[in-house]
């Protein structure tokens, strides 16, 4: 069996996870949150009184309440990320994404320089929210995310920039944010030339439209390919931001002049979506930890049955949706890893593919989980599941040790025993080999003598005076040697013994021998028989005048159960300050780990029951050594 | 059987094996058995259970005495050793000497039949005249039992509640212990001052009573009061 070196995990709190990333839930709030809350506060109304009193842009409400929310929404997205990823940065490029929205405010503000500022950082904006849809969550993008990124980025760089050196005024912030009248003058203009901003403006839109329906596809494909744990983090975040980049998207494809010629109710759209997309950063956390939560629930609810270690790797398996998953336990005393089977497993070196988490108390190496990597983006599953694992192994440990000190004490109890009744075998074979072979030999010579001088004559009479005391001493000797270990029970078990015991009862005794006991451990015999001659010997004792007896003896399919019930006195059984002979017969049993039951009431007799399982070595079969 | 045996057997000289690994044992065995009368040859004194049945196997001996714990084991190579002469050599009497008065050994001894087997104590060998009469009653067939096992027995039998033996008068009580210990009706007769027909008598009311098989042959009729003596454990069941 697989040893468990699990050390003491008090609970929780003390966990300490180590691996690839740190868990840490419920981070306490510290300055730095202040901090950015207070200065997303202090940005919100910068932003509100620079698009209020600039007067440039058309809709100064609806352009002034989109950054604000998207400033609010991405801050707390970020503070949230940072708290439930902190090793993740992903929580602070929603903060700069934020920070972004805000400073895109100034695009309301008349001052030239200022104006291009805002315009800039609404670039800015767009091209940090494609990152955090292509990097989501926290991924480094790859092959058809850099497709997107690339295009982006060219989209300003060969479309927005030219076009902007060229025009004057400067063009609109963006749909929402376009200008009431004619926009602010262009603080970076090279030369007017309308006819080459044109051209621009059409490069700006080609590639706005790769950049559009490329992040289209892009999520698309992503969801569609993602494992079960990572399409749970990726849907709130596709359901929260693809409105806003089909709108995107499609404005693209069908505007040629930016945003001039949809209506108010486009606009709205548009503001809509693009309120809504930071949200879903928001959403993917709290989800993420909704399902830890579940899965904590069911995980805790199935680890109650007290299920095999097979049993919870498969229950971790199934709750993290990884069938391959496999847990690994820390052996401090060899200091690697091993699976279930005892199999090193070497979490350096895991397969392609695979990632692991390592949880322990302290420094404590206890238990790491080896999952497929998509799992890392789910933290807060792993902890939990891992949390949870780890606690069962620890109930088990905690059980196995409680259960160890009993084996430990019950072990020695039992050798005890053993010593003791070996011991009095031991005598008994003294003596009917040595003392009593003796005796016998000079009974045998006393007779001859006897014979010899004739039993009429006087020394033939001393002879037969000395031969009945001999007798009565031969006697008692065989009583003395029976009492110390009765030979009987070595050599036939407890039927014979204890019909032979019954042949010595002084008590009328009806026997009831199944036929199936056969033969025991030599301890468990030994302490059913004495049990039952204590009982009976209490019976003799205690149960009054003209009391009967009978002793059953049977087994049943877990154990070897005995009783012995009298129709006598009775008494009342008291859990303390039993007599000798109660506790002598719950001893032995116990020593064999068997037990006693006492049943009596004045006046109703008294039934002594016992009982020892089989199914621990005492059963049949043990050859007895002789 | 052991009736109509007895004055042939007078004149026989007894071949006998004897097993005894006590040599305490053995020399008063010796000292019982060997005399100028030639009643009895020992022809072999084994100390175990193989070389017991070796000896046999040569000698082909009348009777064979034998202790009942002897190597290899220590246990009953006594009891296994009648056993085994039963299936070999069921002509061979086996007069079994113990120190065990428990009648658990005597009852398996006769479990394959009573018919040439003896249980004796081991002080009853000194007792040369019990010994020869044992070894006589086996030879031809009969059965001994010891009387302190019978009285094991019987008073075991006698504790049990409704017991049948309570039924017996105390002269019938003493009748069966005769019969049980394998004595015939004259021997029972002369030891409880009756005579031969009052015995009879007794016998009947005695197998009328406790509803047992009549049956005249000694050896059987042992079996039959030995194992409704021992009875009492199964009574229960």
């Amino acid at each position: 069996m697989f040893n468990f070196a699990v050390k003491p995990v008090p609970g929780l709190d003390s966990l300490e996870i180590e691996g690839p990333r740190d868990p840490a839930f419920g981070t306490p709030l510290r300055r730095f949150d202040l901090a950015v809350a207070a200065a997303a506060v202090a940005g919100c109304c910068a932003a509100v009184a620079i698009i209020a009193t600039g007067g440039v842009v058309a809709e100064p409400t609806a352009f002034a309440a989109v950054l604000v929310a998207n400033a609010v929404t991405l801050t707390l997205g970020g503070l949230l990320w940072r708290h439930g990823r902190p090793s993740s940065s992903f929580g602070y490029l929603l903060l700069a994404v934020a920070a972004l929205s805000l400073v895109s405010a100034l695009a309301g503000s008349a001052v030239p320089a200022l104006y291009l500022i805002g315009l800039l950082a609404g670039w800015g904006f767009a091209l940090g929210a494609t990152w955090l849809l292509v990097s989501f969550p926290g991924i480094r993008p790859k092959g058809a995310a850099w497709v997107v990124m690339w295009s982006a980025f060219l989209t300003f760089l060969v479309g927005g920039l030219p076009r902007l050196l060229v025009s004057s005024p400067a063009p609109s912030h963006s749909i929402i944010g376009r200008c009431a009248g004619s926009c602010p003058a262009n603080a970076i203009l090279v030369a007017d030339a309308p006819a080459v901003a044109a051209a621009f403006r059409h490069v700006e839109g080609a590639l706005e439209s790769i950049w559009g329906i490329g992040l289209l596809v892009f999520l698309a494909v992503e969801l569609a390919r993602a494992s079960y744990p990572r399409r749970r983090l990726l849907a709130p975040v596709f359901a929260a931001s693809i409105p806003f980049v089909s709108v995107f998207a499609v404005n693209a494809l069908v505007s040629d002049e930016l945003g001039h010629v949809w209506g108010a109710w486009a606009r709205a759209v548009v503001a809509g979506t693009r309120i809504l997309f930071p949200l879903g950063f928001i959403a993917a956390l709290l989800f993420a930890r909704v399902y830890a939560g579940e899965a904590l629930g069911l995980m805790a609810s199935r680890l109650m049955g007290r299920p095999s270690i097979a049993a919870v790797e498969q229950l971790v398996r199934r709750v993290l949706d990884d069938p391959r998953a496999r847990l690994a336990f820390w052996l401090p005393r060899s200091a690697l890893y091993v699976d279930r089977h005892g199999t090193e497993v070497i979490l350096d070196e895991t397969a392609k593919g695979k990632s692991w988490r390592a949880f322990g108390e302290g420094d404590t190496r206890v238990l790491a989980i080896v999952h497929d990597e998509v799992l890392a983006d789910d933290p807060e599953l792993l902890d939990a599941v891992g949390a949870t694992t780890l606690l069962a192994l620890e109930n088990r440990r905690l059980e196995q040790d409680l259960l160890d000190s009993f084996d430990v004490l019950h072990a020695s109890q039992r050798r005890l025993v053993a010593a003791a009744s070996s011991e009095r075998r031991k005598i008994e074979r003294d003596l009917h080999d040595g003392v009593q072979q003796k005796l016998v030999a000079l009974r045998i010579h006393l007779e001859l003598a006897l014979e010899a001088a004739g039993g009429e004559s006087a020394m033939g009479e001393r002879l037969a005076r000395l031969g009945v005391e001999f007798d009565e001493a031969l006697d008692e000797l065989r009583a003395v040697a029976h009492g110390i270990y009765p030979p009987l029970l070595a050599e036939g078990g407890l039927a014979p013994a204890l019909q032979e015991a019954a042949h010595r009862s002084t008590v009328p005794l009806a026997l009831e021998l199944g036929d199936d006991v056969g033969r025991l451990s030599e301890d468990c015999e030994v302490a059913i028989y004495y049990s039952c001659l204590e009982a009976l010997q209490n019976v003799a004792k205690h149960a009054g005048e003209g009391a009967a007896a009978s002793l059953r003896l049977w087994r049943d399919p877990r154990s070897v159960r005995f009783s012995v019930t009298d129709d006598g006195a009775g008494f009342v059984p008291r859990s303390e300050g039993r007599g000798a002979g109660l506790t002598n017969m719950s001893d032995r049993l116990g020593a064999v780990g068997g037990r006693l039951v006492v049943r009596s009431a004045p006046g109703e007799g008294t039934t002594i029951e016992g009982r020892v399982d089989t199914a621990n070595g005492n059963g049949s079969g043990d050859v007895h050594n002789l | 059987m052991s009736t109509t045996s007895e004055p042939s057997a007078e004149a026989q000289t007894y071949r006998l094996v004897v097993a005894e690994d006590a040599y305490l044992i053995r020399e008063g065995i010796r000292s019982a058995l060997e005399r100028d009368d030639q009643e009895v040859e020992v022809l072999e004194y084994c100390a175990d259970l193989g070389s017991l049945l070796r000896a046999v196997e040569e000698y082909r001996p009348d009777v064979v005495i034998t202790d009942i714990r002897m190597p290899p084991t220590g246990t009953d190579e006594g009891i296994a050793a009648a056993a085994t002469l039963r299936e070999t050599n069921p002509e061979i009497g086996v007069v079994v000497i113990s120190q065990y008065v428990s009648p658990h050994y005597a009852l398996r001894l006769f479990e394959q039949g009573s018919a040439g087997r003896a249980y004796l104590l081991k002080e009853r060998v000194g007792h040369r005249i019990q010994l020869l009469e044992a070894i006589r009653e086996v030879a031809s067939g009969g059965s001994v039992v010891d009387p302190k096992v019978v009285d094991v027995l019987v008073e075991a039998r006698m504790r049990v509640k409704n017991s049948p033996l309570t039924q017996l008068s105390s002269r019938e009580r003493e009748v069966l212990a005769g019969v049980a210990a394998g004595k015939s009706n004259a021997t029972i007769a002369e030891s409880l001052f009756l005579t031969k027909r009052a015995v009879e008598k007794n016998i009947n009311s005695i197998f009328a009573k406790l509803d047992l098989t009549r049956d005249n042959t000694v050896s059987r009729r042992v079996r039959a009061a030995l194992l409704f003596l021992a009875e009492s454990d199964a009574e229960a069941r």
